[in-house]
């Protein structure tokens, strides 16, 4: 019995009968070990390259654009010929040498793939080494073989009818793809070398921790590209860029935009403005963050339950309908021809307010939105709490006399003040992201210098008015003071509740 | 006997009676009668808020449109008919959007759905090579976000701007649900996957026939909670597919017949793409273009939200549950 359960590891998953892989090394395998992870870091690097657009060793020619990288390029011919139209037309330069170029460019792109497959298979054992060496060593030709085609294509524009026109040129990258490929073939070869050749009869395996990464890696790839990636554009941050440029050194300003932000009276304005609408409208939802938990309680003080059900179902309706739905309902209840104006005038009243046009009261009707919005939903938590409280408790209280508020005061709220701390700390942790859609729907004209919030105030900067790095500069800063108030908020639970919360 | 019987019946019928006088006083309260009053009154209330913003848009669109001009519908429809929706349906953007929107949303969603079943059944495994190090990769994105600018530009540089990829492929993985399925892989019996073991199943075989028929109740949670967010997706229709009308969401859709009223004062007059189909379909009335785009938007959300009930308690205290 003892020896079953020490098959299941501590924490309660299953331990893999895993075959022993400790046969000692010969000296040549283990200097191929230390080369393969040199190795895998450039194939990596290799898939990484061919997706930024500054690195594209197919910009053989000025009009092709900037923007593109080398992938879009093997993918797309047509955003490649994008800007060539005039040239083709009047014949400078023969479409051919773009298909050429797409072609290569292609080639390139599948050669970094055929490089990748190489690497993930390094993770088998010896001979599905060997089968991975054949990949990377065919992905590397490939690159060079290719390469060597775009500098025919390089040759061609060069050759072209109208050189002065089609601006031949070959990227100083295109060095870096020499270097990358080459290097792929090299280490492929010396790789074959030194990895030892598998016994007769053995079968292409990989160790279970590899086969896990392996499955792993896709999911893992994704989250580095969409959440890890952009900080590579703080860059823009530093930079004197305007949008459809490209970034070069000579554009380096340093922390110029920062001291511009206290500097610029303008800018110092808006952002003191902007703040105070942020903090305002976090802090009133702070203020009233104790909502919830009352509808909560005074939701389980009704003591029939199809009402209940049916007050639960339909107050969490609104959490699910989008802010431009909500702002339809607005403009539905609230607006000159909206129900509130017709159903005075049809008692004879006479009304044509625009409720939503005026600046009056912004943070609290937006307060207002939020909570009709999400009160019924964020409830629900306090709910499910409640009805997970013992009920003898309910019952000795009863015995011993106590009220309903009594009850509510000594045995339901002190219940649901943990889960209301955790929800606290972390909505101070996100004071100052408010998110942007609610307040985008609502702005206009009449209220915006009163609804602008930080989110909203870095779109209309970044996306309306085209001030990239300003508005980065501004993102930036809000990223880093997050994410301090979040450490922040996470010490004080672990502090006073002994419990971390993210 | 017999005086212990009389005592014992005696003392019955003493608490009987302190029961009935008990109850009769809990009833007569007068503070628990005003309160319940208040409170069933002002949940009442609170739920017909919710409700009724929904039904006066609703019977507007069914109403004729003469009088939903003249504000004669308040409470009840009039003169029903459903000319409003076949006008709405000669409006092509419209359809654009409702197909583009319907697709990613039933792509989207199985992607998110797929990926995050097995990346939570893969980050459960402790064998994992550095596992304890990816799955911190994981979560740290859920924390930590770059901003909106950087994130644009990243999305531009990889080129996946004004394309329908746009809307599938960055929702791929979303750590908060890859956390919700760990946490409920984890409440799994491992003498089932065991078992597997020694029968000699991979880890795919695994995933495939143990874990995804084991996990549906939470990827059912999942799935809907994606679904609805990609339905309800603006952002990333409004900032990143700006130069593709082709492309936009019915949220966009919907927040620019919105905005070209509000701001316009009327559709017609204001000469955009989306005005002359509007016009030419023959609806005159802003109002009840936006009443009608509205409650295309609203009903498939209302149609699941039935089936999405009985979900809301699982994910949330799941969630609550963190990683």
């Amino acid at each position: 019995m003892a020896k079953q359960n020490n098959t299941v590891s501590s924490s309660g998953t299953v331990a893999v009968p895993v075959k022993n892989y400790k046969t000692p090394k010969s000296a040549s395998e283990r200097i191929s070990d230390k080369i393969y992870w040199f190795f895998r870091c450039i194939i990596v690097l290799n898939v990484v390259v061919i997706f930024l657009p500054q690195l594209n060793p197919a910009r053989l020619s000025e009009m092709i654009n900037k923007n593109l990288s080398l992938f879009s390029c093997g993918v797309s011919y047509s955003s490649v010929i994008a800007n060539c139209g005039r040239a083709l037309r009047m014949g400078w330069v023969s479409e051919d040498n773009f298909r050429m170029l797409s072609l290569f460019s292609a080639f390139i792109v599948l050669g970094a793939v055929l490089a990748a497959a190489g690497g993930c298979m390094s993770l088998g054992n010896n001979k599905l080494k060997k089968r991975g060496l054949l990949f990377t060593a065919a992905g590397g030709a490939l690159e060079l073989g290719s390469l060597f085609g775009l500098y025919q294509v390089y040759l061609q524009f060069k050759q072209s009818q109208r050189p002065e026109r089609v601006l031949p040129m070959l990227p100083d990258t295109y060095l870096l793809f020499i270097i990358l490929g080459g290097a792929l073939l090299l280490l492929s070869v010396l790789n074959f070398i030194l990895v030892p050749k598998g016994k007769k009869g053995d079968v292409i395996s990989i160790e279970p921790k590899f086969q896990l990464f392996l499955m792993m890696l896709p999911v893992i790839a994704l989250a580095f590209v969409f959440s890890y990636l952009p900080l590579y554009g703080w860059r823009y941050a530093f930079f004197d860029y305007k949008s459809g440029e490209t970034l070069s050194m000579d554009k380096f300003i340093g922390f110029k935009w920062f001291t511009s932000l206290f500097q610029n009276n303008a800018t110092k304005k808006d952002i003191i403005r902007v703040m105070q609408n942020t903090l305002a409208m976090s802090g009133l939802g702070i203020l009233t963050s104790w909502i919830p938990l009352a509808f909560a309680v005074f939701l389980s003080e009704i003591k029939n339950m199809r009402f209940r059900r049916f007050v639960q179902t339909f107050t969490t309706i609104p959490n699910f309908i989008s802010w431009v739905l909500v702002y339809a309902i607005a403009i539905a209840i609230f607006s000159t021809d909206g129900f509130i104006n017709t159903f005075i005038n049809s008692l004879g009243g006479s009304s044509d307010t625009n409720y939503l046009m005026s600046s009056s009261h912004v943070w609290l009707k937006m307060l207002a939105w939020g909570t009709w919005k999400g009160v019924g939903w964020s409830a629900i938590i306090y709910i499910a709490a409640i009805s997970g409280i013992d009920q003898n408790l309910y019952e000795a209280a009863t015995v011993d006399g106590a009220g309903r508020f009594q009850k509510m005061r000594y045995i339901t709220i002190p219940d649901l003040i943990p889960t209301y701390c955790v929800l606290l700390l972390m909505s101070i942790a996100n004071i100052l992201s408010n998110g942007m859609e609610q307040y985008l729907v609502f702005s206009n004209a009449m209220n915006m210098s009163d609804i602008q919030v930080l989110d909203l105030y870095v779109y209309n900067l970044g996306i309306e008015n085209g001030l990239i790095p300003l508005s980065t500069v501004i993102g930036m800063v809000k990223s880093i003071i997050s994410v301090i108030l979040l450490f922040s908020a996470n010490g004080i639970s672990k502090l006073v509740r002994g419990e971390s919360i993210v | 006997m017999e005086k212990n019987n009389q005592m014992s019946r005696t003392a019955l019928r003493e608490e009987k009676k302190y029961f009935r006088e008990h109850k009769t006083v809990m009833k007569l309260s007068g503070s628990d009668i005003i309160f319940s009053i208040l409170n069933y009154t002002f949940f009442a209330l609170f739920t017909l808020s919710c409700l009724f913003p929904f039904y006066y848009i609703f019977i507007n669109t069914i109403s004729d449109p003469e009088l939903v001009t003249k504000g004669a519908i308040t409470l009840i429809p009039r003169q029903l008919t459903i000319d409003n929706y076949i006008n709405m349906g000669k409006v092509d953007d419209l359809w654009t959007s409702v197909f583009i929107t319907s697709l990613r949303t039933v792509i989207g969603t199985s992607l998110m759905v797929f990926t995050s079943a097995l990346a939570g059944y893969l980050v459960t495994k402790n064998e994992m090579w550095n596992k304890k190090f990816w799955y911190r990769f994981l979560v740290i994105t859920m924390y930590f976000n770059t901003g909106l600018i950087p994130w644009y530009l990243n999305m531009a540089m990889l080129g996946i701007t004004d394309s329908f990829a746009s809307y599938i492929i960055p929702a791929i993985v979303a750590p908060y649900n890859i956390i919700l399925v760990k946490t409920y892989i984890e409440s799994i019996p491992s003498e089932i996957e065991e078992s597997a073991y020694i029968d000699g199943a991979s880890y795919w075989m695994i995933f495939r026939k143990i874990i995804w028929p084991l996990s549906k109740p939470i990827l059912a949670t999942i799935a809907i909670f994606g679904a609805v967010g990609h339905w309800n997706s603006l952002q990333d229709s409004l900032i990143l597919n700006q130069n593709s009308p082709e492309l936009y969401t019915l949220q966009h859709r919907l927040y620019i017949y919105l905005n070209q009223s509000s701001n316009l004062g009327a559709l017609v007059s204001s000469g955009t793409s989306g005005a002359d189909s509007a016009s030419i379909a023959g609806i005159i009335n802003t109002k009840i273009i936006q009443y009608t785009i509205s409650m295309v938007t609203i009903i498939p959300i209302l149609c699941v939200y039935p089936f999405m009930q009985r979900y809301f308690e699982k994910g949330l205290m799941l969630g609550a549950v963190k990683g």
